[in-house]
């Protein structure tokens, strides 16, 4: 069943494909305290467990640097298996090429300006993921 | 904003509009820079500033360590000659001394690694009762054996970290001990409130110090004419600064000769 959730800035919907969407309402600002309850309300809605994150910057006009750091430190990386980041304005592939290349996120991250080219990539690992859960489950 | 960079000046930041079209996107790409590089600049000045304080560690503890090391390996060459030549008394007395000699080295490397310990950063900090805290150093080190120690009115709670504290507190009480030169050693602990801290003071009827020490007193390694006597290794008032600067405290000592010296250091109240 799917979990939509959204606060002043950020948009949450976890999908019944399991995986969680995030997208940002226009000319967003993130700080560290906007990334901490992103990691928050993201831990809730996957339970716990770690699941591809299809992350929407187009929205964002600004990111700080506490808050990208957060972004790629480990308290956000327990939350999220692989992460799309979908860049399709200019400011918000300034922000996704800084967060790739300085910030290094610990889990693997890339960058796309075609949602479904994120998506394809996103339900690569998931699917034998989830064939192997089950699997197990039925031992 | 690029000439004020190449100085190493990132504090300048372009203004971005609404528009988020490609000229934004440059502007805040060049913000974030700033912002990264002003970053490493910072960290590059700390560790830079910790090198240099290791550096003088290094050269200070192996000048240090030398001394006793050059008596020990004199003391065995004296222990073989009075050996070969039966002079067992002799022999008897060398070993005392090289013991002792030994004892002393210890003592350095203990006291170095105590002064080691208090840059850790991860110290955790808890409320503390000082008069507790005050009483368990008195007790285990047994300093009413060797001082008169009084405590005027009740010490307050502080926020800090016990190991610590009870170092800073027994640095102070032994090097009031240590440089007492009446009959009986007094020792006056005092609390006074200060608004957003407590200043305490450690109050000692020894010879005092003289002004143009008063710093150099909290040198690592520091020895003064008065030190020779008292043993001392000069690491301990090193460590009592160390540690409560690390917390953002501070330490000072006022002091005449001949009418002994009063130590000040600040703590945290409770919040």
């Amino acid at each position: 069943m799917e979990d939509y959730r959204e606060n002043k800035k950020i948009k949450f919907r976890f999908g019944n494909d399991h995986i969680l969407y995030t997208d940002c309402f226009p000319n967003t600002i993130m700080t560290l305290e906007d990334g901490k309850e992103s990691t928050r309300v993201s831990a809730e809605m996957v339970s716990n467990i770690p699941r591809p994150l299809f992350c929407d910057l187009t929205n964002v006009v600004k990111m700080t640097q506490d808050c990208r750091r957060h972004f790629a430190g480990p308290e956000h990386a327990r939350t999220f298996s692989k992460c799309a980041l979908i860049i399709t304005s200019p400011i918000s592939k300034i922000i996704g090429n800084f967060f790739l290349g300085l910030n290094k996120p610990l889990k693997p991250t890339r960058l796309f300006t075609d949602k479904e080219e994120a998506l394809t990539w996103l339900k690569e690992d998931s699917a034998d993921q989830d064939v192997a859960k089950s699997i197990m489950m039925a031992v | 904003m690029i000439g004020r960079m190449a100085a190493l000046d990132f504090s300048q930041v372009i203004t971005t509009s609404d528009e988020n079209d490609m000229i934004d996107a440059i502007a805040l790409g060049l913000n974030m820079l700033g912002e990264e590089l002003n970053s490493n600049v910072v960290e590059r000045s700390k560790l830079d500033t910790v090198n240099r304080k290791l550096e003088k560690f290094a050269y200070t503890t192996a000048h240090d360590l030398k001394s006793p090391l050059n008596a020990i390996s004199g003391l065995i060459n004296l222990i073989e000659f009075s050996n070969e030549s039966g002079q067992a008394e002799e022999v008897k007395e060398y070993i005392g001394l090289l013991k002792a000699t030994t004892e002393k080295m210890k003592g350095l490397v203990h006291g170095i690694l105590e002064y080691s310990k208090t840059d850790a950063d991860h110290i955790e900090k808890n409320e503390l009762d000082l008069n507790i805290v005050l009483k368990e150093v008195i007790e285990v080190d047994q300093l009413t054996s060797v001082a008169d120690i009084k405590i005027v009115g009740a010490l307050p709670t502080v926020v800090f970290n016990r190991s610590a504290l009870e170092q800073v507190i027994r640095n102070l009480l032994n090097n009031a001990v240590k440089h007492a030169t009446e009959e009986i050693c007094q020792i006056v602990i005092r609390s006074r409130d200060k608004g957003d801290c407590y200043q305490l003071s450690v109050t000692d009827n020894g010879p005092g110090i003289a002004p143009q020490y008063h710093e150099k007193i909290f040198e690592l390694f520091h020895t003064g004419e008065h030190d020779a006597i008292a043993d001392s290794h000069g690491i301990g008032l090193a460590t009592v600064k160390n540690i409560l600067e690390s917390f953002g405290e501070r330490v000072w000592v006022e002091s005449t000769i001949g009418k002994g010296a009063t130590f000040y250091f600040t703590l945290r109240k409770r919040s």
